[in-house]
């Protein structure tokens, strides 16, 4: 803290244990599941579904389970940041989808396409300061600042646009761009994979993506290196806070419509997402990768209860007990590993 | 014992020799509920001054007290172990639709309230069996009961089956007050006793302020964050109960704007995030002012839009004016004022730093640090 620079050694009290490979350590369970499991997972519901749910493995039913993967998946993987980071979840994901929606329509109506494109940006900025700040600064409980920042950004939203609903134009670019597709593929599963493929990019090749998992696994060691951890922070809110805006894009592009209540369920078919994928909710551990593998198991998980005529209620239910259940098995993975 | 008498707010000794005003200042300093004060006081001036309607209908005002209140005392509970339940407003809701979906009112409520004692007990076994961080375990249960609550009632208001029950209950029985209010005040009174006097309660001062201290000390730690737990699922199944009963009927959605208004009111009555400190009366002190507030803004034709904004601004400034949260703010801003940030920091956000020659060397050196101190 007040020598120049760290020393090359710190003598810090930590289990000096080798990078261990999965093959060195002896076979545990809840281990395997917890970082390789989902592969097998989703290609067992996917079989599943296609075997024995009537009318999944219809052309236009795909195309749905795609259209509504986009948006969460451009969401979940901005947010894969703050989960790494060690912060838990950014809950304000619902009203930031939502206002980058009702922005990019409504501006677009009354101004034009760049303005309000330009202005969702700021408003994302805003919130990854906002909560960044609190969160990296004032190291307030994440789970608390940005449930409070949802509360205020939704009632802001909802108070500015007294819960209109608003339609775009019926031959607009907005329009177009969420009715091209690409053989099967909306072309906003296609910006998905490409926005999934350059987060893994910031994410493992640059410094801000190593700094972010070096403060999710031991926030005291990388304070001591001399990074700049509430910049980390306020860094990974605002991916989050941008991939949620790319999200509200998407979703506005899908329906040409946009409303404050349309992104309900977002915050946690995310967060469910993101930790069914292997990346732990302690921080540290997971990939942006393994958040697009997360995203189709959700989605085709959601796809399979709405195919059988289950509600939005069975599916609360199901998304809760599948992040609780995939955490505990997080959970008991990491106490196998440091016993 | 030791452990639990050193951190509880009121044990600790003082010498008495030390003139009036050093005592008053030393008291002062080791209470936590200075924000609700303040909060408070501000909403007393603002109410006397434009809505004195506050004042005069305190019916009103106390029935609102009393809903925020009740949930907020569960959660104080929670809160002084240093953990956190996200799920009372969910385990409202579900409690209400259960309520209502038995025709038997006593069994309604029993059912109801072994309800939230089991929501409470599964929270408590996620967090300290299953080892999963309290916010997370509490997220996943709130969507759980949510769900739930709207497959129980068919996802639409369930009516109660005795609705002339539902509109006794509303009615006062001693003076203004009315069954809610004496439910509260029993609650309150109640989660004093236990806090404060006995000897379990007091414990869970001991498990917030050094769980590890708490268990060499010998006390079951385990034990004790069931019994938080299930207080507060308990409470808030009791809220749902009589939100249920004074409505006469169970909306599945209820209980938004509780769960931020609960949060606000216990933080702001400085019951610390980490756990170890706090009080009851803090909360209260905290749920007035909330309470106030909300009728305030309601009398005044306020959107509920705009209320909610309101209230996450206050839980917003309620955690980062915690006490812990300011210090930290404040090193890094002495930090950053001494230039010794702008020295040492390798530029965290900067993307591809290894390139650049002057952050190079220092940014490896960085990475291999932090390798070696995390253990993945």
């Amino acid at each position: 803290m007040s020598s120049q620079a760290p020393a090359p050694t710190t003598p810090h009290p930590s289990p000096a244990r080798a990078e261990d490979e999965p093959e060195a350590t002896p076979f545990k369970l809840s281990a395997w599941l917890s970082t390789q499991g989902i592969v097998i997972f989703t290609i067992a519901l996917v079989l599943f579904a296609v075997v024995f749910v009537d009318g999944f493995a219809s052309l236009p039913n795909l195309t749905d389970v795609f259209n509504r993967a986009a948006p969460i998946g451009i969401v979940a993987a901005g947010m894969t940041f703050v989960v790494i980071s060690g912060n838990y979840l950014d809950l304000s994901v619902v009203a930031q989808v939502a206002t980058a929606a009702v922005v990019l329509i409504a501006v677009t109506n009354a101004v034009g396409l760049l303005p309000a494109i330009l202005l969702a940006i700021a408003i994302a900025l805003v919130y990854g300061l906002v909560n960044g700040v609190a969160v990296g600064v004032f190291k307030a409980n994440a789970v608390i600042v940005t449930l409070s920042t949802t509360f205020i950004g939704l009632g802001l939203l909802r108070w500015l646009t007294g819960g209109s609903i608003y339609f775009g134009d019926s031959d607009g670019p907005i329009r177009t761009f969420g009715t091209t597709r690409i053989g099967p593929l909306p072309l906003s599963m296609v910006l998905f994979v490409v926005v999934t493929i350059l987060l893994s990019l910031v994410f493992t090749r640059t410094n801000f993506g190593f700094m972010v998992r070096a403060y999710g696994s031991n926030r005291e060691a990388t304070r001591l290196a001399g990074v700049n951890t509430p910049a980390v922070v306020i860094g990974a809110f605002t991916m989050s806070a941008l991939g949620a805006m790319l999200g509200g894009f998407v979703l506005a592009a899908f329906s040409n419509t946009a409303v404050s209540s349309m992104s309900d369920g977002y915050d946690f078919r995310a967060l469910a997402a993101i930790i069914v994928g292997g990346t732990s909710v302690f921080g540290g551990r997971g990939s942006v990768m393994r958040t697009l593998l997360g995203v189709v198991f959700v989605s085709v998980l959601t796809n399979i209860m709405v195919l059988t005529g289950l509600g939005f209620g069975f599916q609360q239910m199901a998304i809760g007990l599948l992040i609780v259940l995939a955490v505990s098995v997080d959970a008991l993975a990491r106490k196998t590993r440091s016993s | 014992m030791s452990a639990t008498e050193s951190t509880s707010p009121a044990g600790e000794q003082t010498p008495a020799s030390d003139g009036l005003i050093e005592r008053g200042r030393r008291i002062l300093s080791r209470r936590t509920e200075g924000r609700a004060v303040g909060l408070l006081m501000v909403v007393w001036v603002f109410t006397l001054l434009f809505e004195p309607l506050v004042w005069t209908s305190y019916e009103v005002t106390l029935g609102r007290i009393a809903l925020v209140g009740l949930v907020a005392l569960g959660l104080t509970a929670v809160i002084l172990m240093g953990e956190l339940d996200l799920a009372v407003a969910s385990t409202l809701a579900v409690a209400g639709v259960i309520m209502a979906s038995f025709d038997n009112l006593l069994l309604g409520v029993i059912a109801a309230l072994a309800t939230g004692l089991l929501v409470g007990a599964v929270n408590a076994f996620f967090v300290v069996i299953v080892g999963i961080n309290s916010f997370i375990a509490t997220l996943g249960m709130l969507f759980f009961l949510r769900g739930a609550a709207f497959v129980i009632s068919g996802e639409q208001p369930v009516r109660i089956a005795d609705v002339d029950a539902g509109i006794a209950f509303g009615q006062p029985v001693i003076g203004p007050l009315t069954p809610r209010m004496l439910i509260f005040i029993v609650a309150f009174v109640a989660l004093y006793i236990f806090l404060s006097h006995i000897r379990v309660g007091r414990e869970f001062y001991a498990v917030g302020g050094n769980r590890q201290a708490a268990r060499d000390a010998g006390i079951p730690v385990t034990r004790r964050v069931f019994t938080g737990f299930m207080i507060s699922g308990f409470i808030s199944a009791l809220a749902g109960v009589v939100n249920t009963l004074e409505r006469t009927a169970a909306d599945p959605t209820a209980g938004s704007t509780v769960l931020l208004a609960s949060f606000a009111a216990a933080i702001i009555g400085g019951v610390l995030l980490n756990g170890g400190r706090g009080s009851v009366f803090g909360t209260l002190i905290g749920a007035s002012a909330l309470g106030m507030l909300q009728v305030a803004l309601t009398l005044s034709g306020v959107q509920v839009d705009v209320q909610n904004i309101v209230i996450g601004g206050v839980l917003l400034l309620a955690v980062i004016t915690d006490p812990a949260s300011l210090r930290a703010a404040t090193v890094t801003a002495r930090s950053l004022m001494q230039g010794r940030a702008a020295q040492q920091d390798t530029g965290g956000v900067r993307l591809f730093a290894h390139r650049h020659p002057r952050w190079g060397p220092h940014v490896h050196r960085t990475r291999e640090m932090t390798r070696c101190a995390s253990d993945t």
